[in-house]
């Protein structure tokens, strides 16, 4: 009987140590909504910056849907528990004063269309920015695994 | 070999402004500004070639430069954690110091 209490107890030790280190990294875990949803949002957005070497008065209602489905998924970012690093990259992403999708929607406007190089080049900077914010998102998942895996690997 | 020498001449130029005016940041500063050339040495050729070819404007040059800073940045989030990241003033003198130092080689090359 004693063995079996101190081998509880360790592993209880143990749980809680681990439970307490994902506390103090403060990451949430990984999420398929926003996963997925990243990867749409990714997409519109190649879309519609391809057609900025055409005004931007006639792609403006375009743009508007796209940017309330991104603030959207920014408020949900934002209630996640220990999500800091995701909400502060969306929030870089749409900020009008930087230079990613929100700076270039800011500058489309400002010039009513934009040149064929600076649309391929700005285009590709906009998805690395959502690219980063994918691999973040997997990078949760493997935590999350590694984490669950550890849990299993003591139990056994 | 063009290119090369724009980077290494902006590296040195880099190095003798962060000396000058930011003393105390110096050893941080270096690293991530020769940090930050490493990682965009691929684009910021491309773009070189690409402004002084007239394709793109100062102020898209401009413009690219500053996103490609906005992206370091990102990446340092990502790597480093928010308490680590701290966004500063300074990058506006390094992106005018780059735009400087790229444009008068390519004015230097015309003349």
């Amino acid at each position: 009987m004693k063995p079996f209490i101190s081998k509880y107890f360790i592993f209880l030790l143990t749980l809680l140590f681990l439970l307490n280190s994902c506390n103090s990294t403060r990451t949430a875990l990984f999420d398929q909504y926003s996963y997925e949803k990243t990867i749409e949002l990714k997409v519109e957005t190649a879309n519609l910056i391809n057609k900025a070497s055409t005004p931007y008065s006639c792609n403006k209602q375009e743009i508007e849907n796209l940017r309330l489905k991104i603030e959207k998924l920014i408020e949900y970012e934002k209630n996640k528990p220990y999500n800091e690093i995701s909400f502060e990259m969306w929030k870089a992403l749409n900020d009008n004063e930087r230079n990613l999708l929100a700076g270039f929607f800011k500058d489309w406007e400002q010039k009513e269309t934009e040149s064929k190089s600076f649309i391929i080049e700005s285009k590709n900077q906009i998805l690395e920015a959502f690219d980063l914010l994918i691999q973040y998102e997997i990078k949760k998942d493997k935590e999350s695994k590694d984490n669950l895996l550890q849990i299993i690997n003591l139990k056994n | 070999m063009e290119k090369e020498k724009i980077l290494e001449t902006l590296k040195a130029e880099l190095k003798v402004l962060i000396a000058k005016n930011y003393k105390d940041l110096k050893p941080q500063l270096e690293k991530d500004f020769n940090a930050f050339l490493e990682a965009s040495k691929e684009k910021l050729e491309r773009w070189t070639v690409l402004y002084s070819s007239g394709n793109l404007t100062n102020e898209e040059f401009e413009w690219l430069l500053k996103s490609q800073l906005d992206l370091t940045s990102l990446q340092a989030l990502q790597a480093a954690g928010i308490s680590k990241i701290k966004l500063n003033t300074i990058k506006n003198n390094i992106i005018e110091m780059i735009i400087k130092i790229i444009t008068d080689i390519i004015i230097l090359r015309i003349k």
